[in-house]
């Protein structure tokens, strides 16, 4: 089963995103900013993290911009609230591989980890 | 069309000193004290006009004017408070229908026509009423029909509601201008175009929010299964000081967050409690079936203003091909004007006057209602304006595929 590593700032995002993924991957790590979630990355190297933007100390896209530098294979979809196409842009330019917008139900979700991480 | 901002505080001044005026007339036929507690201009949809006053019944007076300005304007009371201001005005008043309906046309006519005078003599010139027309309705049916726009779609109305000080009673005086001759008398007014607002792009953006408010009504809907419709949305410009008293004493729970870019300013999502409770437990896998406010809920809540507050200024950012960040939401649960005054008093240290944004949004399978209220920098709003481009205002919704393909 992919790793992944959950990181949002929302408890109630990351237990609903842990009941959608817990069935057929391994949640490795679940963070609440951006600078955990390098950290965490970098000892647990996962298959997939699932990044929010939104978040305090560091936000998503700084998170995915170093994650992406020290590990330019790292898969990384951004899974955020944020909708706008600039924001987007962004996150394509910080080396994001999907962007999902809540809310979202699990079809969405397992459809856009199949585009990042086939199994 | 540009409106600077000088006059619509100056207006906003003139239908203030005008309320204060009548509440004045008031106390001095009644001995009732009462304050003026809110004056604000507001740019709204025709059909939204006096949403405010649904659920209660009022008596009142009409008066159609005519001159520098026309339209209507009306002084409405709820319909309790009538038996006493007729009684105040000459004892066992209220006894007889027709003694008592008098008593509240003599002082509509003379509250409301201070109201009028103080705006033909700023503007120099003559305005006429007609003779007080005697009402008694429902909800916002005490209102005439909004004024002909022409071609616009929305309207400005001038509301200020005059509070019964220690009683639970208020009282609202509407004044409907038709556009063109209220747009002229402030074009007329203004000293410079520094701080001009393009009054057609104001509209616009109102009409983005009302897209913005649809799309944070969905991701409710997406998030708890519940039915919810976007109701109004309506910009207002009044002085900072009396934007806390806009969202009142009742107690809320909900999100603010900072947002930064063009514009900046504060967001709000407020629930009532009972509605807090009741979209959380519909948020949860699990049934919790409490009455109150648990960790779980109000972890809930600020996913969910998190999520809401995003639809609503995701579509700003996109028309406007800028981007709107905002911070992660802090919960609140407090007196609404607890929550806005330290807001406010932020705001307030660039301008005089603000532009709020509010929205609303309902549904009819449980209790549930939800606020939307914006404060955005005067202006940074303003410069935002200027850079929309009218033709993009459908463009409020980006394409993930499009930029990850």
């Amino acid at each position: 089963m992919p790793d992944v590593l959950i990181a949002d700032d929302s408890e109630f995002m990351r237990n609903l995103l842990r009941e959608i993924l817990e069935e057929d991957h391994t949640i490795v790590g679940e963070v609440e900013n951006g600078v955990e979630a390098v950290e965490v990355y970098k000892e647990e190297t996962p298959d997939l993290v699932m990044m929010d933007i939104v978040m305090p100390i560091r936000d998503g896209i700084e998170a995915t911009s170093e994650i992406k530098s020290s590990n330019p294979e790292a898969n990384v979809i951004m899974c955020t609230s944020v909708g706008q196409e600039e924001k987007m842009k962004e996150a394509v330019k910080a080396g994001a591989d999907g962007y999902i917008t809540k809310p979202f139900q699990k079809p969405s979700v397992m459809e856009a980890i199949q585009d990042v991480v086939p199994s | 069309m540009n409106v600077d901002i000088q006059s619509l505080g100056t207006f906003n001044q003139l239908a203030h000193e005008g309320a204060q005026q009548a509440t004045q007339s008031l106390a001095q036929m009644t001995g009732i004290d009462a304050a003026v507690d809110v004056t604000k201009i507001t740019l709204l949809d025709r059909t939204d006009v006096g949403e405010a006053l649904e659920g209660r019944e009022f008596v009142g007076v009409q008066f159609e004017y005519e001159g520098v300005l026309e339209g209507d304007t009306v002084l409405v009371f709820e319909d309790e408070s009538a038996e006493t201001i007729a009684d105040s005005m000459m004892p066992g008043a209220s006894e007889n229908p027709e003694m008592a309906q008098s008593a509240v046309k003599e002082i509509g006519n003379i509250m409301m026509s201070g109201f009028i005078d103080g705006w033909a003599d700023y503007l120099d010139s003559t305005i006429d009423h007609s003779p007080p027309t005697y009402i008694e309705k429902s909800g916002s049916e005490v209102l005439p029909d909004a004024p002909d726009a022409g071609d616009h779609r929305q309207v400005f109305v001038f509301k200020s509601e005059i509070e019964w000080v220690g009683k639970s009673v208020n009282f609202y005086i509407y004044m409907l201008p038709e556009y063109e001759p209220l747009a002229d008398a402030m074009v007329e007014s203004a000293d410079t175009d520094d701080d001009a607002i393009p009054i057609d792009k104001l509209q616009t953006f109102n009409e983005m929010t009302t897209s913005g408010t649809q799309q944070a009504a969905d991701n409710v809907e997406m998030m708890t299964g519940i039915p919810t419709a976007a109701e109004v949305t309506q910009i207002s410009f009044a002085p900072i000081e009396d934007v806390p008293k806009q969202i009142g004493t009742d107690t809320y729970v909900g999100t603010v967050v900072e947002f930064t870019g063009r514009p900046s300013g504060y967001l709000m999502v407020l629930f009532d409690e009972v509605s807090a409770v009741n979209v959380a437990e519909a948020m949860m896998p699990i049934g919790m079936d409490e009455d109150e406010l648990t960790d779980q809920h109000k972890a809930a809540i600020e996913e969910l203003g998190n999520i809401m507050t995003s639809g609503f200024v995701d579509g700003w950012a996109n028309v406007l091909q800028t981007s709107v960040d905002h911070t992660p939401p802090r919960l609140v649960h407090d007196m609404g004007r607890s929550i806005v005054d330290p807001l406010a008093a932020q705001v307030g240290q660039q301008q005089e006057h603000a532009f709020i944004i509010d929205s609303t949004m309902r549904t009819d399978d449980i209790e549930f209602a939800a606020e939307i209220h914006a404060l955005p920098n005067e202006q940074e709003l303003r410069a935002a304006l200027d850079d929309l481009d009218v033709e993009r205002a459908d463009q409020t919704e980006a394409s993930v595929e499009q930029i990850f393909e």
